[in-house]
């Protein structure tokens, strides 16, 4: 009887039941054949299983352990991550010169290029001003204005956490769902800067916390400056009476 | 959250050989092997949303390097970019003991096959997963997986020549 070789090489690898493995055990003893292509397939997994092995004794490179923990986009810069320099709240520091724009307008732009997708944050929400990119138009209403407690989902932006920062002002997290961007945002004087933003958010439809929207690098950023905990309704409530004043 | 984020980082650290191998599998160096390793580590953090919590990782992550990779391809075929000859690989330029040659010759062979053969190859014979475990990770009935890995054995055997 012949065999065909799928049949074969589900015998060499193990896939088939006791009973059909006994039907070609059986073959095998009578058949020098059949018993030579059985083990050419051994053969060969042997040797694509032998050479590509060796890769597992190699020392991992740290950028891949960086990544698999989390933590390459901003290091890699192949990302669409973007973190703004941070500028202290109290000195307000030159506007930026041409080349720290070109800069900015290069990284903006190489984004876009190596992640394939348009990173297009709604303009009239980001502006930037002389300490960095101030959020304007309806980013900054909504983090004048909008409570977690009480969104409904349906706002074009979603607050998330809403955090005092190691400088004292307060911090929250944003999420623009036209432009599918998430960010943080920390109040500067009057002004909400935006410290970080991140354009590789999935859409998810549907009411979603916007916390638990928030990409890792962004919660990686919040986590490295947040002090204390997150606030909850009712802090964020009196912290949005006090016009998102620390000091009051 | 913090503590359960920082949990699957080192998860995927421990899947990190793993995936590299993969990788190489699949790749014509392994400079391009990492860079498609990173490029699936860091889509898994992105989309760690729909990973469902009790489902095998390392399927999850496998499948979505899989993904990254026929991604970098098509991106790759778009842009018109010809393959770099083989020579401009890592073929070694120095007599190469056993162990790289081998390396080299079965990379080489693997690079010739179609792309849905050399994922089968990769996930059943390279990392020694099951039929139905590497159907899952490709998206594919056991039946086409079974007739891609046949033909991709037949391939490599055409191309490296007998192995017994």
């Amino acid at each position: 009887m012949n065999y065909d070789d799928e049949t074969l090489m589900a015998y060499a690898d193990g896939e088939l039941d006791p009973a059909q493995r006994a039907v070609i055990e059986a073959a095998i003893a009578q058949d020098p054949e059949l018993a030579r292509r059985v083990a050419q397939q051994r053969a060969l997994r042997t040797k694509m299983a032998g050479a590509f092995g060796k890769v597992l004794d190699q020392p991992v490179p740290e950028r891949l352990e960086n990544a698999a923990r989390g933590g390459a986009k901003t290091e890699s810069g192949r990302g669409n991550v973007l973190q703004f320099p941070a500028r202290s709240a109290r000195a307000p520091s030159p506007p930026w010169r041409a080349r720290e724009w070109i800069a900015m307008a290069a990284s903006l732009l190489l984004g876009v290029l190596l992640s394939w997708r348009l990173l297009t944050p709604d303009p009239g929400v980001f502006e930037a001003g002389t300490g960095g990119m101030l959020a304007r138009g309806e980013l900054a209403r909504a983090l004048d204005r909008q409570l977690a407690s009480e969104q409904r989902g349906e706002e074009p932006v979603l607050i998330g956490l809403t955090f005092k920062a190691h400088e004292g002002n307060y911090c929250r997290s944003f999420l623009l769902r036209s432009a599918q961007t998430a960010g943080l945002a920390c109040r500067v004087g009057a002004e909400w800067q935006v410290a970080a933003t991140d354009s590789s958010v999935t859409s998810q439809g549907g009411m979603q916390q916007a916390s638990s929207a928030l990409p890792p690098s962004i919660l990686r950023i919040i986590e490295s400056r947040m002090q204390g905990t997150v606030l909850d309704a009712e802090a964020e409530k009196i912290a949005q009476q006090d016009a998102w004043d620390a000091n009051r | 959250m913090t503590e359960a984020v920082s949990e699957i980082g080192e998860r995927i650290v421990s899947l990190l050989p793993r995936l590299r191998r993969f990788a190489r599998s699949l790749s014509r160096n392994q400079h391009d092997a990492d860079d498609l390793v990173q490029a699936a580590v860091e889509r898994a953090w992105r989309h760690l949303d729909q990973f469902k919590p009790g489902a095998n990782l390392a399927s999850w992550i496998f499948g979505i390097m899989k993904n990254a990779w026929l991604d970098n391809l098509r991106t790759r075929n778009r842009r018109g970019e010809v393959a770099l000859p083989e020579d401009s690989g890592e073929h070694p330029a120095v007599a190469p003991v056993d162990a790289e040659a081998s390396l080299w010759a079965v990379s080489a062979a693997m690079d010739k096959l179609p792309e849905d053969q050399r994922l089968a190859v990769a996930l059943v014979l390279v990392e020694g997963m099951s039929y139905k475990e590497a159907a899952e990770v490709l998206e594919i009935p056991m039946g086409t997986l079974t007739s891609r890995l046949a033909r991709g054995r037949l391939a490599l055997v055409a191309e490296l020549g007998d192995p017994t």
